[in-house]
């Protein structure tokens, strides 16, 4: 099989049409092909003999033409189920025949990777797809409360719930929404609980820069959000989950596809208390909070032409005590704070003929926030923020399918942003124009090669150019060996560059890099440097981020029902973005700013297994091995340079086997899941394990590395489990828990300890179509 | 060729070791004993924090490292003065005496001579000999906790208004010298100074 195409559903049109025979006489009995829940696969399709190929009807069913010799093989194939073959003896005998899901996601459609049409085990590059069986089975409502159960993956509280990917964090993940990347950060933190997940059809994990289509952001790795497009004619639904802490989940969804329109509309509420890890002091760790996701999709095709306007609309409210102390004085303040956010993503897609391809899209963001804190006695303002971000981007994708085993990819887009922040000077605006070439090469059945090249354009840090290359080769149909290398980058922020901040009662200041010139300026005229610390000439000319890394690893599916899967991963970062001082000042505090200064290694393990013990039960189990160095800290120590406080604050000098690397980093971590379909009741039962090994939290013996035993948190394991019916009229009921031992961690202030939950979801176009 | 050489050389590392505890058998007087003061209280300025601005100024706690005691005014004969996290030597813009200092980076016990590239300076106008500010002398403040922390590895070495030289490590800013993990910013009292220092009175760089 062909296994690179522009589009795989029109392709296997085009090649039935070429290959279909015309003059098929047609047998009395049809076939209906199914999957193991029962449900007809209308993709499917059946190859007779080496050039027939009959597609089955909208009912999933076919009929068998009766010339056929008995002991002649049929084989079966839909896309995401293991091919099947079968006699024309065995078959004819049956009324429908089955078809078992490939194990482990592996024949899922991938489009992050190389946007193309692809499946997850012809990508020469570490991909994961999450399905929307698994997303349904964790019970969760919120993006963060899905990805914290994959291997690999850590959410991390750092303003708002980020990822963590490949030991990088939240700053380095590019988040895409329908392959469109979403705005709004909070000192570098993408919060995920600004995402609803109840619409979410399956969620795209790649890891690593490996991909050429993507510039900033994508250093770690970019997690593509797919969100549900309906099939039917009409359908609408309504799904509520409740759970501890007063939290509810409410999302009803429209849609209806006909003459070729299709319209698809989603809302969501979400309310929740927020829970209270410190009941002693003043005010909530997480606020209760109320937030809103609304998205409305359309879309029309016109012969050679789609098109398709999406849009999502998200405003989140939340609000909080606080306590300051004032001259030694506890004092209570009301926080409050909002978020806003709104895009929209018009795309136009022309296909003359199976060889070309364009698309045009665009992408428009608003994304602000304010937050006010006043005084509950007296209503004095003690702090109000905002900050607001507009973001354009327009894109022009050209494919070309050189003949059937090559495939094109030319880019080219704009993008032009736009902030304003009450700690930032005047409005800032940023262009940039980016270019990528893109081949897709199967230079015989066992090869699989993927080079690519980026290059941007940049208002504030210049031009980058980021080649990539991944290839796979197939040992056999069972095992696979794949390498990616890639250069990434990350531009620095808008905190980075534009950051105006004075802290009065510490007496200190931070700039960003482009006001550093002019803030030391004003220092000096009012006569408070004492001191430079750096030479002037290097103020202001902040660098991007770079990042060389290298991804190898294997894909052994050791049978129809067991598959293994390893990656090892080293991400070499330089020219990292950190706070430095560089000037004294007369008060004896000091002036900061951002400075290219640190050099970071992320290496490690990823390794997954998938078992299917029968038909109802599955387990899987995921590990991941992670070190992660700041290498200027290795040199010190290597040095003898690098020092630490004893229990009696006596000064020791730290040695190699006493750094523990970047905080926040678990060096264990993984997850067993066990899912069991019970056959009697037809109850569905998820048991999760989710493990994170110890952790450094903070610096506690004053050299501001991570060396010391009481500096980590300690390992924690979450046990979640989720119990799910679905009826014949397809209504669903669900119940369960995470964290069901109550496992608390200080130091993890995203875990509230044991939740429990009732959901139910009730589809109802099925309900009208079954009376 | 390289293993040969390391062997002499080795040799020669345990003659000189052996020669020297000979000398301390000899003369058990010289050695010379490290002083720990605890929990000098140096409270520093008050300030309005919304507006930055000092509403109280509080005299500096001056003590004599010579004497091991304090010194109760500025005119006295005493080498450092603690305030809040600013310290001070006797001698240009501070006092009316001649000590001086200068930090280093090392531990404590493995310092056993002034280094030639020591730079010794007073206070004055462009900066105390000791700088201010976190992470430029002794300490670092941490903006998240609030804790300020002696640098691990910053030694100060103090020429003191005799001229003898010290060497001398801040152990905590906070009373009874917790461990800096027991230390709560806002109810362990702070600043209470404990230090180490040892002093060679014979007016040589060795200690």
């Amino acid at each position: 099989m062909c296994r690179i195409n522009l589009n795989k559903n029109r392709f296997t049109c085009w090649l039935l049409g070429c290959l279909l025979f015309p003059f098929l006489t047609l047998a009395s009995d049809p076939i209906c092909i199914r999957d193991q829940a029962g449900n007809p696969i209308r993709h499917a399709y059946v190859k007779i003999g080496s050039d027939k190929v009959v597609p089955v009807d909208s009912t999933g069913s076919f009929e068998l033409p009766d010339n056929l010799e008995v002991d002649q093989l049929i084989e079966v194939f839909a896309m995401g189920f293991d091919a099947r073959q079968i006699s024309v003896k065995e078959i004819s005998e049956l009324s429908s025949l089955r078809l078992t899901e490939k194990i482990g996601q592996m024949g899922e459609v991938v489009v992050a990777a190389t946007r193309t049409d692809r499946s997850v085990e012809d990508l020469p590059m570490p991909v994961t797809v999450i399905s929307r069986e698994q997303i349904q089975e964790t019970g969760g409502m919120r993006l963060s409360e899905v990805l914290r159960e994959q291997t690999g993956l850590q959410v991390v509280s750092d303003h708002g719930a980020g990822i963590q990917m490949q030991g990088l964090s939240s700053d380095y993940i590019l988040i895409l929404l329908d392959g469109e990347p979403l705005i709004g950060r909070t000192a570098g933190t993408f919060d995920l609980d600004r995402i609803s997940v109840a619409n979410i059809e399956r969620i795209e994990v790649l890891r690593g820069p490996s991909s050429a289509i993507y510039g900033s952001e994508a250093m770690a790795g970019v997690i593509n959000i797919i969100t549900k497009s309906g099939r039917e004619r009409f359908e609408a639904s309504l799904e509520s989950r409740y759970r501890s802490f007063s939290t509810m989940d409410l999302s009803g969804e429209v849609s209806i596809n006909q003459n070729d329109w299709s319209v698809q509309a989603y809302l969501n509420r979400y309310r929740t208390d927020g829970f209270d890890l410190n009941p002693d002091v003043p005010g909530n760790t997480q606020a209760p909070f109320q937030a809103t996701t609304g998205q409305v999709k359309l879309g029309k095709k016109s012969g050679n032409w789609e098109f398709r306007l999406y849009s999502r609309m998200y405003r989140e409210d939340s609000d909080n005590v606080l306590q300051i102390i004032e001259n030694g004085k506890e004092r209570l303040a009301d926080m409050s704070s909002e978020r806003r956010d709104l895009n929209f993503n018009p795309t136009v897609t022309y296909r003359p003929n199976e060889h070309w391809q364009l698309t045009l899209r665009s992408m428009t963001s608003f994304f602000e926030t304010h937050s006010l804190t006043e005084m509950q006695e007296d209503g004095i303002v003690v702090d109000a923020q905002d900050f607001q971000q507009r973001y354009h981007r327009t894109e022009l994708q050209l494919d070309r399918q050189l003949g059937k085993n090559q495939l094109l990819t030319l880019g080219m887009g704009h993008l032009l942003e736009t902030v304003d922040a009450t700690r930032y000077e005047d409005l800032n605006r940023f262009d940039a124009g980016y270019l990528f070439l893109q081949h897709q090469w199967n230079p015989t059945d066992r090869w699989n090669i993927v080079t690519g090249v980026r290059g941007d354009l940049h208002s504030q840090y210049g031009e980058r150019i980021s080649p990539k290359i991944s290839g796979m080769y197939k040992f056999s149909e069972k095992f696979s060996w794949q390498a990616s290398l890639g250069a990434g980058f990350k531009a620095p922020d808008f905190r980075q560059l534009l950051l105006n901040f004075n802290n009065a009662s510490a007496g200190y200041y931070v700039f960003g890099a482009n006001l550093v010139q002019e803030g030391i300026e004003r220092l000096q005229s009012q006569g408070l440097v004492q001191q430079l610390l750096l030479d002037p000439s290097q103020f202001g000319a902040l660098q991007a981020e770079s990042s060389l890394a290298i991804n190898t690893g294997f894909r052994w599916k050791f049978s129809n029902d067991l598959l293994l899967q390893g990656n090892f991963f080293q991400n070499n970062i330089s020219n990292l973005i950190e706070t430095a001082p560089f000037a004294r000042l007369t008060s004896g505090q000091n002036a900061f700013s951002y400075f290219n200064v640190s050099r970071v290694r992320t290496q490690g393990i990823e390794l997954d297994g998938t078992w299917r013990l029968t038909s109802n039960l599955q387990v899987s189990a995921g590990y991941m091995y992670l070190y992660a160095n700041d290498l200027d800290v290795l040199e010190q120590i290597d040095s003898g340079a690098l020092f630490r406080k004893d229990s009696e604050n006596r000064t020791q000098r730290v040695g190699r086997s006493d750094y523990g690397g970047l905080f926040n980093r678990s060096r264990h971590s993984g997850n067993l899941k066990i899912s069991y379909q019970e056959p009697l009741s037809g109850i569905n039962l998820a048991l999760r394990a989710i493990h994170r090994g110890k952790f450094g939290f903070g610096d506690v013996n004053g050299n501001l590395i991570l060396d010391d035993p009481s500096e980590y948190a300690r390992a924690m394991t979450s046990w979640n489990l989720s119990l799910s019916k679905t009826f014949s009229n397809g209504i669903l009921l669900e119940t369960g828990g995470f964290n069901l031992l109550n496992r608390l961690n200080q130091y993890e202030p995203s875990n509230p300890g044991r939740t429990l939950f009732v959901g139910a979801k009730v589809p109802f176009h099925q309900l009208v179509n079954t009376k | 060729m390289n293993k040969w050489n390391m062997l002499p050389a080795g040799i020669l590392l345990l003659a000189l070791s052996t020669s020297c505890e000979e000398n301390t058998v000899e003369e058990p007087e010289i050695e010379l004993q490290a002083v720990t003061v605890e929990n000098l209280h140096a409270p520093g300025d008050l300030m309005d924090r919304s507006t930055g601005e000092i509403t109280e100024v509080r005299p500096f706690r001056y003590f004599s490292l010579e004497d091991n005691q304090m010194v109760e005014s500025r005119e006295g004969d005493w080498d450092i003065g603690f305030k809040g996290t600013t310290l001070i030597v006797n001698s240009g813009s501070s006092g009316p005496g001649t000590a001086q200092a200068s930090v280093v980076t090392g531990t404590f016990d493995e310092i056993s001579t002034v280094p030639s590239a020591a730079d010794f300076k007073s206070d004055g106008e462009n900066g105390l000999a000791i700088p201010t500010g976190s992470g430029n002398g002794w300490y670092n403040y941490n903006p998240s906790s609030h804790i300020i922390s002696p640098i691990p590895g910053r030694v100060l070495l103090i020429q003191t208004n005799e001229g003898n030289y010290a060497k001398m490590e801040i152990l905590s800013y906070y009373q009874d010298n917790p461990p800096l993990a027991e230390v709560d910013p806002r109810t362990t009292p702070s600043p209470y100074f404990t230090f180490r220092y040892l002093i060679q009175p014979n007016g040589t760089i060795t200690f």
